[in-house]
């Protein structure tokens, strides 16, 4: 398998929670502009995998690398692999009361933009640019003052996620059960988001217990995670065949082959 | 007794006006009283050296700051400057407001307000008794029955260096009245003032309170704001502290009247040597009454935060809802923060809770901003400020918070970590 010009590369990768290992050698190779749906049953490492790569504290690298476009992102802190261009949207985004979501959203933009060696946006360019964010996925302009993420409703929290990753303009994004608890609306916001950010230059990872999602942003790869690896890929069908027989079938055939 | 308050006592007995009878109650009392020291359990962690030092050099000057304008907050002003307040602009207020300079009031405004002054402040104030004997130019504040004051008061007290005043207001709440208070002490030069502030609010009267305790340096600060609330009076308070070699401020919400609502959130940033001594007392003597107290402290440097936080629910009291929260923040090994809630429950059927914690960071937080990009020592510095700004983003007047909150934001970024 050549890494020559991927996006991402893992290989066999390790980690542990609580000295709980839970990847157990995970492979995955993504290249620009791919869209990648990661799906498995619960406590498969899932939402691990997103944590691990984004550098989360109290999880465990045991084995194996993360190569983010050149760049070996594991041995970094969490701010250098946002700047090395990874954005995980969050399944739990956490509230913090006291600062406002803007000057959050500033100051994040202005640290990659240090980090990249670009000048310093102003606070009216940004301030535009926020609330254009805001329009696009559908939250009023008034949450830019609130604390972040302070009293949003699940929907709203998913949308902020969203808002972040537009305003970043990641070279890849994780999005990490981002259609949980979403109504049909919220769910179409969120695809949109990430439909418009789609380019050959950035690429994605979803990871989702659903089918649904997939209907909105059609994946070019789905892949199965179960007890740490990945146990079967293929493409957009393979979400529809496990809609309708569920994930029994994969874990009875446990030899299932990998066919990357 | 310490000799400045022998001075104190011997300046008083010279005072005869129509607050003497109040004066004179006071001088008694302090005279009896035992000079309070360390073993005091009410001056535990602060010290008055800085009173017991401080020498009045110069008499009836006037200070040298100018009262500040605040962007977009249209106040009615009312300034003590170097304790004389010459209010005379009675024709700007608005129906249903008074404002009266006792001194020259008639018999029976003075006759009222002597009945009212002291009524609320308990006499436990040591410098409570020293401003009853020592306030010059008093002053009373009335809204009257219904009325809705939709202009804010803003009473501020400068000081002249090595002077020492002391201040004194009464504002009565009528009934369904509504009304905003904004109590401003500054300044930084060696000076001394006592500022004690009582409010009776009738029923259902609402009262939107701000005490900015910013005084710094070697200004020596030892005040009050008392508050009785009747039934279904509603009071939300917002009380600042910077700290100076010595600022004590004691805050007593009396709930007289049932179903009676009280907010205060208190928050403090101090650095340097800086003191800042907060003693609230909330009491609940009646029943369904409802407390929410917040109380946020960031200390730097050497300086020393004490916060002394009681409710106390009397045995009548049923059905109480009482809220004490306080959270810490020591930004150094060397400062120092003492704080001690203290619950006193005598009702049965109460719904109360108290918690003192000293905060740590927040690690999800930390780790969300970071994944972000944000530098772990700027994420750092905006949670700590956060915890502070999130008490200035609940305060009811947006004008003051815009005024208040890049002021906090440069103290502190100025803060001594180490």
């Amino acid at each position: 398998m050549s890494n020559e010009n991927a996006m991402l590369t893992i290989k066999n990768l390790h980690a542990s929670v609580e000295e709980k290992n839970i990847l157990k050698g995970l492979n995955l190779d993504i290249k620009p502009g791919e869209v990648h749906a990661i799906m498995g049953p619960n406590g498969s490492g899932k939402s691990t995998m997103g944590y691990v790569l984004s550098g989360r504290p109290g999880y465990e690298v045991e084995q194996g690398s993360a190569v983010l476009d050149g760049v070996d992102i594991l041995a970094l802190e969490p701010e250098e692999r946002a700047r090395a261009g990874l954005f995980l949207a969050f399944q739990y985004p956490v509230e913090i009361p006291g600062v406002s979501n803007l000057e959050f959203l500033k100051a994040a933009v202005d640290a990659q933009r240090a980090a990249r060696g670009e000048d310093v946006i102003t606070s009216s360019a940004f301030l535009k640019e926020a609330k254009e964010a805001c329009k696009q996925v559908n939250l009023p302009v008034a949450f830019l003052k609130r604390g972040v993420n302070e009293g949003f409703s699940g929907g709203e929290k998913k949308r902020n996620e969203i808002m972040q990753m537009l305003l970043l303009k990641p070279k890849l994004c994780i999005l990490d059960e981002t259609d949980s608890g979403l109504d049909i609306d919220a769910l179409q916001v969120v695809a949109q988001g990430v439909n418009s950010q789609r380019s050959p230059d950035r690429s994605f990872v979803i990871v989702t217990h659903y089918q649904r999602l997939l209907d909105y942003i059609k994946p070019d790869f789905v892949h199965v995670l179960s007890d740490g690896k990945i146990v079967k890929s293929g493409d957009a069908s393979l979400a529809l065949e496990l809609e309708k027989q569920g994930y029994a079938w994969l874990q009875t055939g446990s030899t299932a082959e990998v066919d990357a | 007794m310490s000799e400045w308050l022998k001075q104190a006592i011997a300046h008083a007995e010279g005072v005869n006006d129509w607050f003497a009878p109040t004066r004179s109650a006071a001088v008694q009392a302090l005279s009896a009283a035992k000079w309070p020291t360390r073993k005091t359990e009410a001056w535990k962690y602060t010290s008055l050296r800085p009173v017991e030092r401080f020498k009045v050099k110069t008499d009836s000057i006037s200070a040298t700051t100018l009262v500040e304008n605040i962007d977009g907050f249209d106040c009615i002003d009312l300034i003590f400057n170097n304790g004389q307040c010459d209010f005379d602009n009675k024709a700007i207020l608005p129906a249903g407001l008074s404002i009266e300079l006792l001194a020259n009031a008639d018999k029976s405004t003075q006759a009222h307000a002597l009945a009212k002054f002291s009524s609320i402040k308990p006499n436990r104030h040591v410098f409570g008794l020293v401003n009853d004997a020592l306030a010059s130019n008093l002053v009373y504040i009335k809204v009257a029955d219904g009325a809705d004051i939709s202009t804010p008061i803003r009473l501020t007290s400068l000081l002249a260096e090595h002077s020492q005043v002391h201040t004194r207001v009464f504002v009565e709440i009528g009934k369904q009245a509504k009304v905003a208070i904004f109590e401003h002490y500054q300044g930084n030069v060696e000076s001394l003032n006592t500022g004690f502030v009582e409010y009776d609010l009738a029923e259902e009267a609402r009262l939107e309170h701000y005490r900015f305790a910013l005084q710094t340096g070697k200004a020596v600060s030892l005040g009050g704001s008392h508050f009785k609330l009747a039934e279904g009076a509603d009071l939300n308070s917002t009380v600042v502290g910077f700290g100076s070699d010595l600022s004590r401020l004691d805050v007593d919400i009396i709930h007289a009247g049932e179903r009676a609502f009280a907010k205060m959130n208190a928050f403090y940033l101090l650095n340097g040597k800086e003191l800042f001594d907060l003693h609230a007392t909330v009491e609940h003597t009646v029943a369904n009454g409802t407390t929410e107290e917040n109380v946020r402290i960031i200390a730097a440097d050497h300086a020393k935060a004490v916060f002394n936080g009681r409710i106390h629910i009397h045995r009548d009291a049923q059905k109480t809802l009482a809220e004490l929260n306080n959270r810490n923040l020591l930004m150094s090994n060397n400062a120092e923060i003492n704080t001690k809630p203290e619950l006193e429950i005598y009702a049965d059927d109460v719904r109360c809770a108290h918690g003192a914690t000293v905060a740590e960071i927040d690690k999800q937080a930390m780790y969300f901003l970071q994944s972000r990009g944000i530098p772990s020592e700027q994420a750092q510095v905006m949670l700590n400020f956060g915890f502070i700004n999130e008490l200035i983003d609940e305060m009811p007047n947006q004008a003051l918070a815009e005024w208040l909150r890049p002021q906090m934001r440069a103290r502190f970024a100025q803060m001594k970590v180490n």
